[in-house]
């Protein structure tokens, strides 16, 4: 019922995701996709949403990724429905693309990352995701995640029963050292679901390091408000 | 800039999140909810790691005034932040600092939290209140939308500038599993209360077909299908006994 990418960068060992649906909000699927220093993983073809959080646990016992793949495909009797990307903290990734998810389906692995999707207009559309997270190495792993939707999607994205299905939904998640993630935005439900993911992306970059320095210096933190006019003001002298 | 409200059903002991605000993406905040545990919402001025810590806290078993107790003892600037907490059970507890702004403050009843900052007055908190009881047999998220509707009635975040100055809004509510039942986001809109309504009327079309799709993939018709059912059954609105 997907496509995305999940990720570690090579650089900085944060871990992310990126994924965009027919289905409505497809990110309700990634609770716990991700935790810093520990792993990434994604269940979709059919979700199975419990097991993020298993995923999350046997990693942080020790299991490397192949051990919890196979964790996850042994306790599920439908695992041939399941689609499953997982990506350890030192970037071993492995996937599994179940007999009965919809065509066309499947995976690619390489270092640090896994290319999935089902109901895909053709292996190319994987060609092309790959392509877009490689595109740029020295970004930051959210851009690479993005880009890598919007070649998915520009390669043909998904196709259903009677042709091509738009996204209605997509996400962006990326962990880096804390409890917490740094990156998480979604689209829930929109006509053109990765282009509106491309447009919060951008504004939220606009206002990430004020929101990161206005907790850590409430004292001198200026309102929201006037950071947004200084952000417009900006905008018109670059744009007059 | 921000107002919310959590609480736990009292019929099912569902815990759940209703908040909107003018920042991007809160719903981004999902560490703020954990199901079994209870919910730590800060804000105003929040720090991300003080809700994971408050709810490790809670896990340990300690109570919510405790947990609160903690977070200000380690907290230098704790007038300038707004937390609510709840505890599996439904006790509540909230904080408003006095540098959170004007208008700010918060409500604590019985299994629910109400607070807000840089509000248009103190009516806003009370329509968060007013809303949340309202319709007591709804199921919580119908509830919490029902408060967060009742606190933009109120004023909301509403400026002179900008009578809706909300971009954000976020409804989660989690049971006995690990991952949500309802998490439902509007990132960036400017309309954002309206805009959830909209999202959880049409994702209830779909929330059994989802959940039933996941659990017995063999029996699950294709989304297609499923799409095209929903269009004609609201063509013929009379045809369906139900």
């Amino acid at each position: 019922m997907s496509y995305g990418i999940i990720a570690r960068c090579p650089r900085t060992g944060r871990l992310g995701l990126g994924m965009a649906s027919y289905s409505l909000a497809v990110g309700l699927y990634c609770s716990d996709t991700a935790r810093a220093n520990t792993g990434v993983s994604i269940t979709m073809g059919t979700p199975n949403p419990g097991n993020n959080a298993l995923a999350i646990r046997l990693f942080a016992q020790g299991f490397p990724s192949a051990q919890v793949l196979a964790e996850l495909i042994g306790n599920d009797p439908n695992s041939d429905y399941r689609q499953i990307g997982v990506v350890d903290r030192e970037g071993k990734a492995v996937a599994h693309t179940g007999a009965k998810t919809r065509p066309w389906s499947g995976h690619r692995i390489g270092e640090g990352y896994v290319a999935f999707g089902d109901m895909l207009a053709g292996e190319n559309v994987l060609d092309a995701i790959v392509q877009g997270y490689l595109a740029d190495p020295a970004t930051e792993l959210e851009e690479r995640l993005l880009t890598a939707l919007e070649a998915g999607r520009n390669a043909g994205g998904q196709v259903g029963s009677s042709g091509r299905v738009p996204e209605r939904s997509a996400v962006l998640v990326v962990h880096g050292i804390f409890d917490y993630s740094d990156w998480d935005l979604r689209v829930d439900k929109h006509e053109k679901a990765v282009d509106e993911l491309r447009r919060c992306h951008e504004e939220f970059k606009l206002f990430a390091a004020y929101y990161v320095e206005r907790s850590r210096n409430p004292r001198e933190a200026i309102p929201q408000r006037e950071f947004s006019d200084m952000l417009a003001a900006n905008r018109n002298r670059k744009n007059p | 800039m921000t107002y919310s409200i959590i609480a736990r059903c009292h019929r099912t002991g569902r815990l759940g999140i209703g908040t909107t605000t003018t920042s991007l993406a809160c719903g981004r905040r999902n560490e703020s909810v954990r199901p079994n545990v209870g919910i730590s919402k800060s804000q105003a001025m929040y720090v991300r790691a003080h809700d994971p810590r408050a709810l490790n806290l809670l896990a340990l078993g300690f109570t919510p005034s405790a947990v609160m107790r903690v977070v200000e003892e380690h907290d230098d600037n704790f007038d300038y932040r707004q937390t609510g907490i709840i505890d599996r059970e439904g006790n509540a507890i909230a904080h408003t600092g006095a540098n959170c702004g004007k208008w700010a403050g918060h409500k604590v009843g019985p299994y629910y939290a109400a607070f807000g900052n840089w509000l248009s007055g103190p009516a806003v908190v009370d329509g968060l209140v007013d809303g949340f009881l309202a319709e007591t047999d709804l199921p919580l998220e119908d509830r919490l939308l029902l408060a967060l509707e009742g606190g933009r009635k109120a004023g909301g975040q509403k400026t002179e500038k900008n009578p809706k100055a909300e971009r954000s809004a976020w409804l989660r509510v989690v049971d006995r599993q690990d991952y949500p039942e309802i998490d439902l986001r509007i990132d960036m809109h400017t309309n954002t209360v309206a805009e959830l309504r909209l999202l959880l009327q049409e994702f209830r079309l779909y929330q059994a077909y989802y959940r039933e799709r996941c659990r017995n993939p063999q029996e699950a018709i294709t989304e297609e299908a499923f799409v095209a059912q929903l269009a004609a059954s609201t063509r013929e609105p009379c045809s369906s006994p139900h």
